[in-house]
């Protein structure tokens, strides 16, 4: 049975202008998925939906098989939950937020909680407002995770970290996976952070689902074709061919985008449209990133 | 051995993985006995996914190059890997196809590609004769 589904859901903050037009996937125990988009996509709105913090308009999300509305407290405390603007209050002790933590959580295991504040050299008397932004955070995951929740949602986890405060959450988060091989769904913008950590991305675009594939089949089955201008009348005969994600129209050539190996991508191309000899590769995450979400400029 | 992986490939990191030590195994810098870094300990090093890491062995398992030994470890196989030959020869006309095909398409002829195979070949055996004048000791 899948631990999170999200079913066909809607959510619009102006009228008619839906952020999430229908989004649906599941997630099954042990996956580690990188939920990926633009800025306004609307990953943060899909991760507070499932957090109980905002409401679907439409369609449903389906936690450890229970309705969050119906059954919000025992949803939540077997969900972990961070964000990059989560604000804990700045006068608090660690120890007095940890404290909170531990009365409202039944299933809290202070084993952890005291090996992570000893691996974090968090001092437990200093107030939040005293700690580093990398620190804070590490406190906001501690008390994310040391109450072993089945679902750890990340909302833009390492945004506004530095560089070695990132790979020291990266680590966190690889040692948490290989004690406890969590489900976690989180967002970034940091595709070699998606990259290290995910086994599988979903990809968000225009309100929908654009890309749902394991990360290993993404760069062995997709891949980028450079079409001149000059062998196709225009972007449409590219886009109308089956397995074509997305093209844009650059200063070079199209950029069209398959859901196929380079070699088929090539043969299609020469089978369909008779374009000979385009030059195809495989593709980082990082580039299909910015060749389907990018604008056509 | 020492690993090293890098983002923004379009090589997946389990094949980055596979490669990394199905290189050191055929360049003789891996030899059979030895023992490889545990799955856990080598996505701490790498700082990558635990999934991933168990994807790249239970792979070269699959192909015969290691084997796991419950509770001791994982080790270099002993031998020839246990793919029969005539599977080992399907695998290698696939392989050949592929590497044909993008030869082809990055405007590379045939005679120029043997020669880059046999340039590869002459780096190998350069890399196992290194080995077996000072063999490396275990680095991890």
């Amino acid at each position: 049975m899948p631990i999170a589904e999200f079913n066909n859901i809607h959510r619009a903050y102006e009228r008619g202008k839906n952020v999430l037009d229908g989004v649906s996937f599941s997630i099954e125990p042990g996956q580690v998925v990188g939920l990926v988009g633009r800025n306004g996509a609307g990953k943060t709105t899909l991760l507070r939906i499932a957090m109980g913090m905002l409401e679907a308009q439409q369609g449903s999300v389906d936690l450890f098989g229970l309705d969050p509305r119906d059954r919000p407290i025992e949803v939540k405390q077997r969900l972990g939950y961070v964000s990059e603007d989560q604000i804990l209050s700045p006068v608090m002790r660690v120890e007095a937020i940890i404290d909170l933590h531990r009365s409202l959580f039944p299933t809290w295991d202070e084993a952890v909680a005291e090996r992570l504040i000893d691996r974090f050299e968090i001092p437990r008397r200093a107030k939040i407002k005293n700690l580093s932004k990398g620190q804070a955070r590490q406190v906001a995951l501690l008390c994310a995770i040391s109450h072993r929740p089945e679902l750890l949602l990340l909302d833009e986890p390492a945004g506004g970290l530095d560089p070695a405060a990132r790979r020291e959450f990266l680590e966190t988060s690889i040692r948490l996976l290989n004690e406890t091989g969590s489900t976690i769904l989180f967002s970034s913008h940091y595709m070699t952070d998606v990259e290290r950590l995910a086994d599988r991305i979903v990809m968000i675009h225009d309100g929908s689902v654009l890309i749902d594939t394991q990360l290993d089949e993404l760069r062995e089955n997709y891949s980028l074709a450079l079409v001149p201008h000059e062998t196709v009348s225009s972007r449409e005969d590219l886009l109308g061919l089956t397995n074509c994600l997305g093209v844009r129209d650059r200063a070079d050539a199209f950029h069209a985008i398959f859901q196929l190996e380079p070699e088929k991508a090539s043969s299609l191309l020469e089978g369909v449209l008779g374009v000979r000899d385009t030059r195809c590769t495989r593709i980082a995450l990082e580039e299909m990133f910015i060749e389907l979400a990018g604008g056509q400029g | 051995m020492q690993l090293h992986i890098a983002t923004g490939s379009e090589l997946p990191i389990y094949r980055q993985i596979m490669r990394q030590i199905t290189d050191a195994i055929a360049g003789g810098r891996l030899r059979p006995g030895d023992k490889l870094t545990s799955q856990r300990d080598l996505a701490v090093q790498l700082v990558i996914s635990p999934l991933t890491v168990k994807k790249a062995y239970d792979e070269l398992e699959r192909e015969g190059l290691i084997r796991t030994e419950r509770g001791r470890g994982t080790f270099v196989a002993a031998g020839a890997p246990a793919i029969d030959r005539g599977e080992q020869l399907e695998r290698l006309r696939e392989m050949a196809r592929r590497l044909l095909s993008r030869a082809h398409l990055s405007g590379v002829s045939l005679p120029d590609l043997l020669e880059l195979i046999e340039e590869a070949e002459a780096e190998l055996a350069a890399e196992r004769e290194a080995s077996r004048e000072n063999p490396q000791p275990d680095d991890d």
